[in-house]
């Protein structure tokens, strides 16, 4: 008896520890999946974050005004019409009747009018404000919702499919604090920053995205995302059962693709190019052709398949596969091929040889796949008598540093190597118009070609986009490398059926089913 | 008593503002800057909205203007809100907390039930084959380090066995880290404890004992552990000081929801807030734990008090 209140008291007490300290007892139910990542959202405010993994959970709560399909297509979405004005200044947009924020209130074009109003708004310090254009205003008039710009802005449809223009309900800003009140197909549940946030199936869903096949509700109940910061942890989670999907590491998603129990996810949609980019401001890499020298000896086939473990593709373009005008032929026919013979005699013409090899820098910054590229990097550049010592950084430190960098017109040349996505080439615009992302910026050129290709359209503009892409290729500004490059895979047990990635690495869970 | 207490307090209010202080300005001196950190994925970031997000920010301020005015905030319990997210820095530090704490002392308690034990018994035990067992134990968990331990402790209970889950904070979730920590720094607490009983029983007082016919377990028990305890209740207090940093690896290993976790996190985006929020929480953590030690002593040891 004694020993029986002894037990009881233990419990009680171990309960009481529990509940003193916060901690949570979780049980999961049958329909529940559980995702584990390794780094959480910093905000669900798609107005006050630019991370991918921030934007992958607010894309679904919120909802986009279009959609687009895997051609790069547009589709309709929280607007079933829409429609552009000649002078390309004015947009507008027939809002949906019957969709219905997560809070029971309705979205309808004053909604989506705030929502617009918000993100351009200067107190708001929208991280990606200038993405949505030259907004000078917005207009309602009963179901339609009218946008007007400064000028044309040709890459505006494209920004609204996009994980960064995801439709807040009014609701979700009317007070002082943000709430994560959207239309998308889950309802936001609880957050605890750093360790999981909880989502819920949205029973009224409507879906309009061709990426996606069930129209309505999602198939699961609950989505639950753990925060697993060790990839090995991560592993191991999804080794147990405790987690149904995982961001693998590189490493083990090689061991996974020949294990029948788990399934790979390699983002095809991705929007994600991977770079190389030179200081070609300082001598010798002011000469395009030993800028074209280098570029001709990085073995990219090596790249993608030995550092990436060829779960990534070589790309030819400055933009990546699938969207707007991409054309990774035509740009092949642009770039110098991989020919390190023809390298090497270009370097030693210029008057580097093996005693007097050029000296240079590889600048980048840490990230799994990466770091083995540049060793690859160095040994091909070591082939043409071009000595390169590799600097790496982390993410942050690595784009302040090259700011500064970007700047130097003199001290040591080097090559670095960066990554961009969007779901319009027109990051074009922001990477190499002066002064550019990091001071990447170009010249007076480049900056015409890229406002020009904002005020086209159609076939105008792709034509344009290529002229830019040839200029950036055959002067080699840049060296395109692969595609994509970062956060692009994902691993789950063979018991997950229907899930997808869609662009921007966006999680698509609304087709998923547990297989039992 | 009252005296020791007095000066023991004043010194832990020094010590704490001298950390704001320091924290403040060293941080500054790391290379990297938050904004650049915010934006680093998106396209979109023009000079001119990384200025007004500077500016916003407080960021573009002079460093020494910057380190007082966050060390009048904190003053006033304001710790500032995350660069990311925009939230309240000493809500999201009090949250976490006590889940550090428990990890803490459970930690510690592992390393007390296992290091004072085995320290004991290579001390009754000096130069026998016993002693140079634990000693070689003490050595072992010395040079393991605690993330190794724990990710192969992950994969024999987890991962093998199935016994236990890998990440979470829930009851169950403490068990492997508290594990870990606790292995780690039963070594060192084994080894103190060793150390201090061996000095303690040559002292004269214990040879008296011994010769005026006291069983062994009586004069270890009853004359050599409270003298002994002086040196434990250092170690402890060196020990919890210990396992507060090593903790924020093994929470990061074990997804334990603690303040480890939140400072990994802002330590790769640069998010000076939080940062600062950690140090200003861990400071007055280490420093609390350390003037508790500090009044303990007077109470074992009665010349404390006077010194």
């Amino acid at each position: 008896m004694k020993k029986h209140h002894l037990r009881k008291n233990i419990l009680a007490l171990l309960a009481a520890v529990a509940v003193g300290t916060g901690l949570s007892i979780s049980i999961a139910a049958a329909a529940d999946l559980i995702v584990a990542r390794a780094v959480d959202a910093d905000s669900l405010d798609p107005d006050k974050t630019s991370t991918t993994q921030s934007l992958q959970m607010t894309n679904l709560i919120f909802d986009t005004m279009l959609t687009m399909d895997k051609n790069g297509s547009l589709h309709p979405g929280l607007a079933s019409e829409w429609s552009v004005a000649e002078d390309g200044k004015t947009y507008t947009f027939t809002i949906r009747d019957g969709v219905k924020c997560h809070d029971g209130s309705v979205f309808d074009a004053s909604g989506a009018k705030a929502r617009i109003d918000r993100a351009i708004d200067p107190a708001t310090v929208n991280p990606d404000r200038s993405l949505w254009g030259p907004i000078t205003g917005t207009s309602v008039e009963g179901k339609v919702l009218k946008v007007s710009l400064s000028e044309p802005y040709s890459p505006f449809l494209s920004f609204l499919t996009g994980i960064q223009a995801g439709f807040v309900c009014p609701s979700a800003f009317a007070g002082a604090d943000f709430k994560p009140i959207g239309t998308g197909p889950f309802k936001f549940v609880s957050w605890t920053r750093n360790d999981n946030l909880q989502l819920e199936a949205n029973a009224e869903y409507q879906n309009f995205n061709p990426l996606i096949e069930n129209p309505g509700k999602p198939h699961i109940d609950k989505l639950t995302f753990k925060v697993i910061p060790e990839a090995v942890a991560r592993m191991a989670a999804l080794r147990s059962g405790e987690a149904d999907v995982v961001e693998p590491s590189l490493e083990e998603t090689t061991d996974l693709k020949s294990d029948s129990n788990f399934k790979i996810y390699a983002a095809e949609l991705s929007g994600q190019q991977v770079l190389a980019a030179f200081s070609w401001k300082i001598k010798p890499l002011d000469n395009p052709e030993i800028r074209k020298a280098i570029g001709m000896a990085m073995n990219r086939d090596a790249y993608a398949n030995i550092a990436f473990e060829g779960l990534v593709n070589t790309s030819n373009c400055p933009v990546a596969p699938k969207l707007f005008a991409t054309d990774d032929e035509l740009c092949a026919t642009w770039g110098a091929e991989y020919d390190p013979d023809g390298a090497k005699l270009i370097m030693e013409n210029a008057g580097f040889t093996a005693e007097n090899p050029l000296k240079i820098k590889i600048i980048a910054h840490k990230l799994s796949g990466w770091d083995q590229m540049h060793q690859i990097m160095q040994q091909d550049l070591a082939a043409i008598n071009v000595q390169a010592e590799i600097e790496t950084r982390e993410v942050a430190s690595h784009f302040d540093h090259m700011t500064n960098e970007n700047e130097r017109t003199d001290g040591a040349p080097f090559v670095w190597t960066m990554g961009m996505s969007g779901v319009d080439p027109d990051y074009l615009n922001l990477l190499w118009k002066r002064p550019g992302f990091v001071n990447m910026g170009l010249n007076e050129q480049v900056d015409a070609m890229l406002d020009e290709q904002r005020r086209l359209s159609g076939d105008a503009r792709a034509a344009k986009i290529h002229e830019i892409e040839k200029y950036l290729i055959q002067n080699t500004y840049t060296v395109p490398l692969l595609s994509p490059g970062w956060n692009w895979l994902m691993a789950s047990s063979a018991k997950v059926e229907g899930f997808k990635l869609g662009f921007m690495v966006s999680l698509l869970f609304n087709d998923v089913t547990l297989k039992q | 008593m009252l005296f020791l207490i007095s000066k023991r307090v004043l010194a832990a209010c020094g010590t704490v503002i001298a950390v704001i202080m320091l924290s403040g300005t060293l941080i500054h001196l790391v290379p990297g800057d938050p904004v650049t950190a915010m934006m680093a994925q998106s396209v979109s970031a023009t000079p001119e909205a990384m200025a007004e997000m500077r500016a916003k920010l407080g960021l573009d301020l002079p460093i020494w203007q910057q380190v007082l005015l966050y060390l009048g905030q904190v003053l006033q319990g304001d710790l500032g809100t995350t660069i990311r997210g925009n939230e309240s820095v000493a809500t999201l530090l009090l949250q976490r907390l006590p889940n550090t704490f428990a990890l803490a002392v459970s930690g510690l308690g592992v390393a007390l039930a296992i290091g004072i034990p085995l320290g004991f018994l290579a001390a009754v035990n000096r130069g026998r084959i016993a002693d140079t067992a634990v000693m070689i134990v003490a050595v072992l968990g010395v040079s393991i380090p605690a993330f190794w331990l724990g990710l192969i402790m992950m994969q024999v209970f987890s991962l093998k066995l199935g016994w236990l889950p890998v990440a979470g904070s829930s009851w169950r979730n403490i068990i492997l880290p508290a594990l870990t920590l606790g292995l780690t720094y039963c070594a060192l607490v084994a080894r103190m404890t060793r150390s201090a009983l061996i000095e303690v029983l040559n002292e004269d007082y214990i040879r008296t004992a011994r010769a005026k016919g006291l069983r062994e377990h009586e004069v270890l028990l009853v004359h050599a552990l409270r003298p002994a305890l002086i040196s434990i209740v250092t170690v402890v207090g060196l020990v919890f000081a210990y396992l507060l940093g090593g903790q924020v690896i093994i929470e990061n290993v074990f997804s334990w929801n603690g303040i480890g976790r939140l400072a990994i996190q802002a330590m790769l985006e640069r998010d000076y807030p939080m940062i600062q929020g950690f140090i200003v929480v861990f400071a007055i953590s280490v420093v609390i734990v350390s003037m508790l030690i500090d009044i303990v002593y007077g109470f074992l040891d009665p010349r404390m008090r006077h010194r």
